[in-house]
């Protein structure tokens, strides 16, 4: 009961952070240089009526506090309660709408539900593979301390903290796609599709092309993550294997099998959960290089189209819905800790 | 006289370190009697610890036992046989599966200082209490938790059932120390080590804890090896004790004895410098200098640095580890000090040592410049 009214707190707290980020990007698109109308028209030659019809269309053509009121929704509120000029106002973000793509002519949620799915899925596969990996093999490191094995998972964890993600994609792609032809280089196959879409015949195909064409961008994406990860868990568990209650364990007859399983695991979790945590703000800017790398049609590229043809509304949205998804984790983090360490608490009484 | 339960001979345990090899026990042996609380008391540093940890096998890298025998029972925790050349490991020596399965927990249980490292916070306490007790007794989980919440209630815990379910952060100290004690009883061994269990304890708690130490010892008939550094302790509750000096023991008796006819110098220092309603801050007799370290110990008698009493020969002549006082049951009163042997030390001039130097390292300069 504590715990849900915490995670309902929390996500409310979110809502000032949320619409924090949003004026920020507001004012950030806004003062880069060049203007979307232009972009839109590329070459063409347009007439003064033309470029002023665009303007007017997208609201451009309104002074920038007005264009701020009416994005916010801060103006749809105005002109609900009455104060004239702002009557018939459209809604805006306050009012759950993220705006209008001027580039892909399609409302910013609909890219979104779109686009949003595959980076989910990139990134919790990458993860999922990082946590797998990084986790036993700090524990191995923890054990065998000083030993080759420590060594070699040192070496592999620099190797990986100082590799760039998108490099790392673009080897793996020589590798096992060009070279040996192994797996496929880009594009994801998804898994919510029918496999009819992907012209294949069976629900466990479409799952074994999903898994197939995840492995390099997954393995890209997650060897940051498992490097750091692993060395945190290696010296977190080293220093549980240090304390007091993991001697009275060995004084108590348990064997090394299960103080390395239980004694020692359960406590050391808590710095991993909060690296993991604050990874994910990483992850998110090296899936947008992976997108890229592998075309991957997720938020990371939208958002750079997004950049780069000054589609305004597309670029807060993209950024706005990132932050969430980010403000999410951060929320998960740390109800997780409640569940490790029965310290944290998330009652009434704090 | 009861019989003998652990026999420690002439155990020896160092330490490899960049710097050196530290000889934390040099050459200790004692004895603990069915049914009593022998004593370990001594400066930090002094070795006690090492010396418990060795009789578990618990000594970790970059220590190691490197000497000596420890005998439980019959049984060889520690043994060596000497090939001439080398000390090598004895074949009847317990394996490391026995010490954990036969040993630790069930035959000898211990107690560490610091109950709030004690209890791994992230489980239960009663479910800590409750994992030992299966671990190291016949039982099955369902007859253990019982078992776990009785001991729980033994040892002075109220709601021991409601509680069992709390973490170790939602129990004070004294609490926590009590948690600890019923774990090792719950577990019925036949021996238990307690490394300074109130050391971390305030009076009142401490107090509390010795008289429940008490009764139950008398109620389950377990030893007890106490380790302290608090003489006023050693006094409530041990029948014998072993005073340590940087290694080794120095002296070794009925506690009675040690009180009344005290042979060595540093426990006289040592019973010198407990408080007492009679005397005041002032009128304690701190003794002088900290202890040397264990790398390079000062030649001859390893407290000469320090002793008031200490002599010429104290320098050169490492005393012998003998009988020093009759005793009235007739249990050995041992020392380690010149003044019991016949090395000319009550011919020698006194030297000229550190009572008023505060280092080792000066106590030993000044004591050779006094010579020239």
């Amino acid at each position: 009961m504590g715990l849900l009214r915490y995670t309902l707190n929390r996500v409310l707290q979110s809502i000032p952070v949320m619409f924090g980020i949003a004026v920020i990007t507001f004012l950030l698109v806004n003062s880069m240089p060049g203007n979307p109308v232009d972009i839109m028209l590329a070459e063409q030659e347009a007439s003064p009526e033309l470029i002023a019809a665009i303007e007017a269309r997208y609201g451009l053509d309104e002074p920038l506090h007005i264009q701020f009121l009416n994005y916010i929704g801060l103006s749809w509120i105005l002109g609900a309660v009455g104060i004239p000029g702002f009557v018939g106002s459209p809604p805006g973000i306050l009012q759950g709408d993220l705006g209008f793509s001027m580039y892909y002519e399609r409302p910013v949620a609909d890219l979104m539900l779109t686009r949003l799915p595959p980076t989910l899925l990139l990134m919790i596969s990458a993860f999922a593979f990082a946590i797998a990996t990084a986790v036993p093999l700090g524990v191995l490191a923890a054990k065998r301390r000083n030993q080759p094995a420590d060594h070699v998972s040192r070496v592999v964890a620099l190797i990986g903290v100082s590799t760039p993600s998108f490099w790392i994609g673009i080897m793996l792609i020589i590798l096992f796609s060009v070279q040996l032809g192994w797996l496929p280089s880009g594009r994801l196959v998804y898994p919510w599709r029918d496999p009819s879409h992907y012209g294949l015949t069976s629900q466990w195909e479409l799952y074994y092309q999903t898994v197939r064409h995840l492995i390099l961008p997954m393995v890209a994406l997650g060897t940051l993550q498992m490097a750091t990860i692993m060395r945190v868990e290696r010296s977190s568990m080293i220093e549980s294997l240090q304390k007091e209650y993991v001697q009275l364990a060995r004084a108590y007859g348990v064997s090394e099998r299960k103080i390395m399983r239980k004694h020692a695991f359960r406590p050391s979790q808590l710095p991993v959960v909060t690296l993991i945590g604050l990874n994910l703000t990483s992850a998110i800017g090296g899936a947008v290089l992976i997108e890229m790398v592998f075309s991957i049609n997720g938020m990371g590229r939208l958002l750079i189209q997004a950049i780069q043809t000054h589609d305004y509304q597309l670029t807060i949205g993209t950024t706005v819905v990132i932050g969430f998804v980010f403000v999410i984790g951060v929320i998960i983090t740390d109800i997780s800790y409640a569940y490790i360490d029965p310290r944290v608490s998330y009652g009434e009484e704090n | 006289m009861s019989e003998t339960i652990l026999e420690v001979t002439d155990l020896k345990t160092q330490f490899y370190t960049e710097r050196g090899v530290v000889r934390a026990v040099d050459g200790v042996s004692f004895d603990v009697k069915q049914g009593e609380i022998v004593g370990l008391v001594g400066e930090s540093g002094a070795g006690k610890s090492v010396t418990t940890s060795s009789v578990m096998r618990l000594i970790e890298e970059p220590g190691e036992v490197v000497g000596g025998e420890v005998d439980y029972m019959g049984r060889t925790i520690v043994g060596f046989d000497d090939t001439g050349e080398e000390l090598v490991p004895r074949d009847d020596m317990l394996s490391e599966s026995e010490m954990r399965e036969d040993v630790r927990g069930n035959e000898i249980a211990i107690i560490f200082q610091d109950p709030m490292e004690s209890l791994n916070p992230v489980y239960t306490v009663g479910g800590q209490v409750k994992e030992f007790i299966e671990i190291n007794r016949d039982i099955d989980g369902k007859e253990a938790k019982a078992e776990a919440i009785e001991m729980l209630r033994r040892v002075g815990i109220p709601e021991a059932a409601e509680r069992y379910d709390d973490y170790p952060h939602e129990f004070s100290g004294g609490m926590r120390q009590r948690v600890l004690i019923a774990m090792a009883l719950g577990c019925r061994p036949n021996l238990i080590i307690a490394d300074e269990p109130t050391t971390a304890l305030d009076v009142t708690v401490e107090g509390q804890i010795l008289e429940l130490v008490d009764d139950l010892q008398e109620e389950f008939g377990t030893s007890f090896i106490w380790v302290t550094h608090d003489m006023g302790v050693v006094a409530e509750i041990c029948d014998r004790v072993n005073v340590m000096y940087l290694g080794q023991i120095v002296e070794q008796g009925p506690v009675d004895e040690i009180f009344h006819d005290t042979q060595h110098p540093y426990t006289e220092a040592l019973l010198n410098s407990i408080p007492r309603p009679d005397r005041t801050v002032g009128d304690l007799e701190p003794i002088e200098g900290t202890m040397p370290g264990a790398m390079n110990p000062p030649s001859g008698c390893r407290f000469h640095p320090r002793c008031p009493d200490a002599r010429e020969p104290c320098r050169e002549v490492a005393p012998e580890f003998r009988v020093a006082a009759e005793t009235a049951d007739g249990s050995p009163h041992r020392a380690a000090c010149l003044k019991h042997e016949d090395v000319g030390y009550w011919d020698a001039g006194p030297l000229d040592s550190g009572a008023s130097e505060t280092t080792p390292a000066g106590a030993d300069a000044a004591a050779e410049e006094g010579e020239r």
